[in-house]
């Protein structure tokens, strides 16, 4: 049924290819241009934060300046001028929103159009309260029929709502802004905030040390189950702006989160740059499972703009028998530098990465995870479905290292890439490390076109070229849709159907 | 920022910058750090030596034809050379890279071995290497022209603390095959750091296996570069590696051309505090349509302080290939050796039963049963 | 001792006549006999996989690899016929098998019968039974044997099934 729903979508398309490309008019507060010592401090002030934080957000800048733009990765672009972004943009009239009547209604607006999450767009919309079942359920499975999912929104810089808090207060759950964090639970983030990715972990992580903007913060509470998904949404609307977001993820001894991530960005011929961090701290026991769906713009037929995402994900598993999962799915941005990945430092814990990357047009997408086993008898699974297209060059990227202490360290890799089309490239480069015997890492990979009598055979049953290679495909991701939250599942779908679009016939 | 470091005593005897671990393609083999001694002129090798080591060869039951180079200069005595085709000097390759620029550095006149018509015979080339802190070049050619087959044995032996620096090229014409062994087993505290290119027409075959036994510090770049439609390539490689030895294979087979098969299959054994490096890339060209490429490396550690290291790529630009690759890594597998120990077999010599089961499929490949023998021997030797 | 396995075990790799040899070598070596040369070896060997119907082929390739159900389990009856071993445990060696299969099994088996070889058969069926016949049967709950007596137990065994037993060792 959910093939037939990626076909019925393939169907509708029309010529706008990027139906989330518009822009959104609303004044935006911003920081002068450029980079240097005032920026992070006018950032700083914009949020009122304590000098501590402006005390680490300078040693970040300054580790930044002595860094080096990282080359290693497949991906070609023009240099970035570091001088001529703006660093921080926040809606004007933006005065820390209660509930949701009190936004900007051009706001909830585009979140409307934007479609996606559709729940998200349900209950910002006010189709639905917290609580009420959602009609969508009915299509989804009736074990997410609660239809509680609380969002927290990020628009540019500055997240703007974050819904069902009190709910989640009720369980001591902190689900706020980066911000707010600062402000109310100062001792948390003190204490966690770069302890998984330092201010000088490589050049993109100390950029965003400096100036991050705001992204989530979340804290679960020992042998707290946060009662409903947490999720998050980027945009990036005002021209010229970079979006630094920060998200921080705790998940305490036993406790267990699962986080959906969703972005977009409007159309435009400049680039844009996205370079956030987001960090995840699993202890005893815990278990946290972060799933994005990332389409930001990936810029026209001929390259024009498009998003640099250079993103620095990285989870710990601190506590043993403890947890990370990433899941994500790419199809959107120019370019994407992405390794999400887990240390597995407590014994017995488990890392796992599932992951499509489809790259369309001229999209150049860099992608992959670590797994680095520390702890003894860890375990870790990966899981990568690459889809290239038109001229575009698909790279996945992997290290999965067992150190000497990692005594009985287990790895299952399985990497598959897809080509459409003899105008893109598919590549795989993974790295295997194993210090200790008692490790046993397997690694697979394949790289194969869609068959021929896959092709014939669904156009033979009255399939369109088209729909029949969004079909093939979704079949190719199975493995990987299986793991996204029933509220990204259909999205996804979706998704693979309009970022494929044009890349046959 | 790029800050100029001084060149090491070793870097300036050789006459040029060595790689270290931040360059991607040496990341597990720190080239500045393992070759660091300040090499001395080559001298020419000690005839007794060279003898002695000759007749220890595992080849040495071979009776067909010889080439014996010592210390990089073609030896006529010891040679037998009837009914081979000899030539001095090689041709230059279009590769770059800094194993060929030292093997320039170091200048050595080269060899060129051309074959024509069935060869039945294989001709066995033993590369001597003697001398202490010397670094030594030796260059060959194998020209296998248009519809010929050939079959070479390449051993490399030796004494003392040496670096030996072969690089071998081969251009298999249109329709020809060769077939090449490979023993790599110089002096114990010697470094090894050959380079492998090798050509192939249309519809040719290159049969390739090499076994990695010796030295302390082995590195073993291969390119094979494919330039004509229809031709097979097989790269096999065994490592057995103990003490403290490392070897690292850099292989990047190049499909330029259109229905092309490539396989590749290393299987390492790495005892004691042995370090084992498989890099190995499969490159398909746009017009390389119909490409079908498998790349398998497997790693069996024997000690809790052996290492493995792996980067098995494919970077692929056509879309109608079928290509893979596989890569594993652990240690026995318990089950086989419970099976083995619960008939009565004692523990050494399951384990040793087992590591000649997880050899024997990368020695399949050559095809001269003598010579697949001669390489189970050394095997069973060694792991005795 | 000797243990024939229920589901035995594949090595890719070891052909089944070396593994043998090995086996049977590293035995004599710690009995202080003189180990088979080659020749030995095989002819003894072919001899006893003449008896099982085991065909030279199967010999030649690796152990357990690629057999049929059957075949794996008069290979380790063979296994069993070449290292000679004093005490002999059989699990469950019937499962799986067809008449003609189970026949070709028990003939090994009760060729290997001797006074100074005690064997263990472990079947949950009399058919195996009618082909060994055994000295004595033991029946086995929760680890603790319940039931000892003659052959004609596992007749009765096979009439009235094991709930009785087993609600006595309950």
């Amino acid at each position: 049924m959910a093939d037939e729903d990626t076909i019925e979508l393939v169907r509708e398309i029309d010529v706008d290819k990027y139906k989330y490309g518009f822009e959104t008019d609303i004044e935006s507060d911003f920081a002068p241009k450029g980079l240097n010592e005032d920026t992070v401090r006018f950032i700083s002030a914009k949020k009122g934060e304590p000098s501590w934080m402006l005390e680490w957000r300078l040693e970040a800048y300054r580790r930044w300046l002595n860094m080096e733009e990282p080359k290693w990765a497949k991906v070609h672009y023009p240099p970035i001028d570091f001088q001529a972004i703006y660093y921080y943009a926040a809606p004007k009239s933006q005065a820390a929103p209660k509930s949701l009547d009190e936004i900007d209604p051009k706001l909830l607006e585009t979140y409307a159009k934007l479609g996606i999450p559709l729940k998200e767009q349900e209950i910002l919309a006010g189709v639905r309260k917290q609580g009420e079942p959602s009609r969508l359920d009915d299509a989804i499975g009736s074990e997410y029929a609660s239809g509680k999912v609380a969002v927290d929104a990020v628009f540019d810089s500055v997240s703007v709502v974050t819904t069902f808090k009190d709910e989640l207060a009720k369980h001591g759950v902190i689900f706020c802004s980066m911000s707010e964090a600062v402000r109310e639970h100062p001792e948390l983030v003190k204490q966690y905030l770069g302890s998984v990715v330092p201010q000088g972990d490589n050049y993109y992580a100390a950029l965003n040390s400096a100036v991050f903007s705001d992204g989530s913060f979340v804290y679960v509470p020992p042998g707290v189950r946060c009662p409903m998904e947490l999720s998050t949404y980027f945009r990036m609307n005002a021209k010229n702006t970079g979006q630094f977001e920060r998200t921080l993820i705790i998940a305490d001894k036993g406790a267990y989160v699962s986080y959906l991530e969703g972005c977009t960005a409007p159309t435009r011929d400049e680039s844009q740059l996205h370079a956030a961090v987001v960090e995840l701290i699993s202890h005893e026991n815990a278990e946290i499972k972060y799933s994005t769906v990332q389409n930001w713009y990936p810029g026209d037929k001929e390259g024009k703009g498009g998003v640099y995402n250079f993103v620095t994900k990285r989870g710990d598993c601190r506590g043993h028998h403890s947890k990370i999962s990433w899941t994500q799915v790419e199809t959107g941005s120019a370019i994407t530098w992405k390794y999400p990945s887990v240390l597995l430092r407590g014994d017995h814990s488990r890392g796992e990465f599932y992951s499509i990357a489809i790259s369309n047009g001229r999209q150049q997408v860099d992608s992959g995870t670590k797994m680095i086993h520390l702890g003894k008898n860890t375990s870790s699974r990966i899981v990568s479905k690459g889809i290239a297209a038109g001229r575009s060059d698909n790279t996945y990227r992997g290290l999965v290292s067992a150190h000497r202490k990692a005594l009985n360290a287990r790895n299952f890799t399985q990497c598959d890439s897809l080509l459409i089309g003899d105008k893109c490239g598919a590549h795989t480069v993974p790295y295997i490390e194993s210090k200790t015997s008692t490790a046993q890492f397997e690694h697979e990979a394949t790289t194969s076109k869609i068959s021929d009598d896959q092709m014939f055979y669904c156009r033979s049953r009255g399939l369109s070229q088209e729909e029949a290679v969004a079909l093939i495909v979704n079949g190719f991701v199975r493995d990987v849709l299986q793991q996204l939250p029933m509220e990204f599942m259909a999205e996804t779908q979706k998704l693979i159907g309009i970022s494929l679009e044009g890349s046959v016939g | 920022m790029n800050v100029m470091t001084t060149m090491t005593p070793a870097e300036q005897a050789l006459g040029l910058t060595l790689p270290n671990r931040r360059e991607e393609e040496w990341k597990w083999t720190d080239l500045r750090r393992f070759v660091e001694r300040p090499y001395g002129a080559v001298v020419p090798a000690d005839r007794k030596a060279v003898e002695r080591l000759l007749a220890q060869s595992p080849f040495a039951g071979l009776k067909g034809p010889r080439l014996v180079i010592a210390n990089g200069v073609v030896d006529e005595k010891l040679s037998r050379l009837a009914g081979v085709k000899l030539a001095k000097g090689a041709a230059a390759v279009a590769h770059e890279d800094v194993l060929l620029s030292l093997n320039n550095k170091l200048g050595v006149a080269g060899a060129t071995l051309t074959f024509e018509g069935a060869v039945d015979q294989p001709v066995v080339i033993v590369f001597v290497t003697t001398g202490e802190n010397s670094a030594v070049a030796s260059r060959l050619h194998l020209d296998v022209a248009e519809g010929a087959s050939a079959s070479v044995i390449e051993v490399h032996l030796g004494e003392g603390a040496y670096l030996h620096n072969p690089v071998v090229s081969a251009s298999i014409g249109k329709g020809a095959r060769l077939d090449r062994v490979k023993v790599e087993q110089e002096a114990s505290s010697a470094q090894h750091l050959s380079h492998l290119i090798a050509t192939l027409g249309a519809n040719a075959i290159l049969n390739d296996f090499t076994l990695t036994a010796g030295a302390a510090l082995s590195r073993q770049n291969v390119n094979v570069d494919f330039t004509g439609k229809g031709s097979n390539l097989r790269v096999n490689g065994s490592y057995l590696l103990t003490d403290s030895q490392h070897a690292d294979t850099r292989l990047i087979v190049d499909h330029k051309v259109p229905h092309c098969t490539s396989r590749e299959l290393f299987k390492c054994v790495m005892a004691e505090k042995a370090r084992g490096v498989f890099q190995g890339k499969v490159i398909v060209r746009p017009d390389a349509q119909k490409t079908d490429g498998k790349q398998s490396s497997h790693a069996l550690l024997l000690s809790e302080t052996a290492e493995f290291d792996a980067k098995p790529e494919l970077e692929i630009y056509a879309d109608d290939v079928i290509c893979g690759h596989g890569t594993t890594c652990g240690d026995l597998d318990h089950d086989h050796l419970f099976y083995l120990r619960s008939r009565g077999i004692p523990e050494a010599e399951a384990r040793s039963l087992l590591v000649q089961a997880f050899l024997a499929e990368a020695i399949e490949a050559v095809e001269n049963e003598q010579v697949r023998e001669v390489l189970t021997e050394m095997i069973v030797e060694r792991l005795v | 001792m000797f243990l024939a396995f229920q589901y035995p075990i594949e090595i890719p790799g070891v052909a089944t006549m070396q593994f043998l040899k090995v086996a049977a070598n590293a035995q004599r070596k710690a009995r202080g006999e003189k180990e088979y040369t080659v020749p030995e070896f095989m002819k003894h060997v072919r001899a006893k996989a003449e008896a099982l119907n085991i065909n030279q082929d199967m010999l030649k390739r690796a152990v357990n690899v690629g057999f049929s159900g059957g075949e794996k389990k008069r290979a380790e009856i063979l296994q069993m016929a070449v290292l000679e071993p004093s005490l002999c445990v059989l699990d469950e060696t019937d499962s799986g098998l067809d008449i003609d299969a189970m026949r070709v099994v028990a003939d090994g088996v009760n060729a290997l019968r001797s006074p100074d070889r005690a064997m263990i058969v472990i079947t949950h069926y009399q058919r195996l039974l009618d082909y060994i016949v055994p000295d004595k049967v033991h029946v086995l709950s929760d680890g603790k044997i319940v039931k000892s007596g003659p052959k004609e137990l596992a007749l009765e065994l096979e009439e009235k099934g094991y709930a009785n037993f087993v609600g006595q060792a309950a």
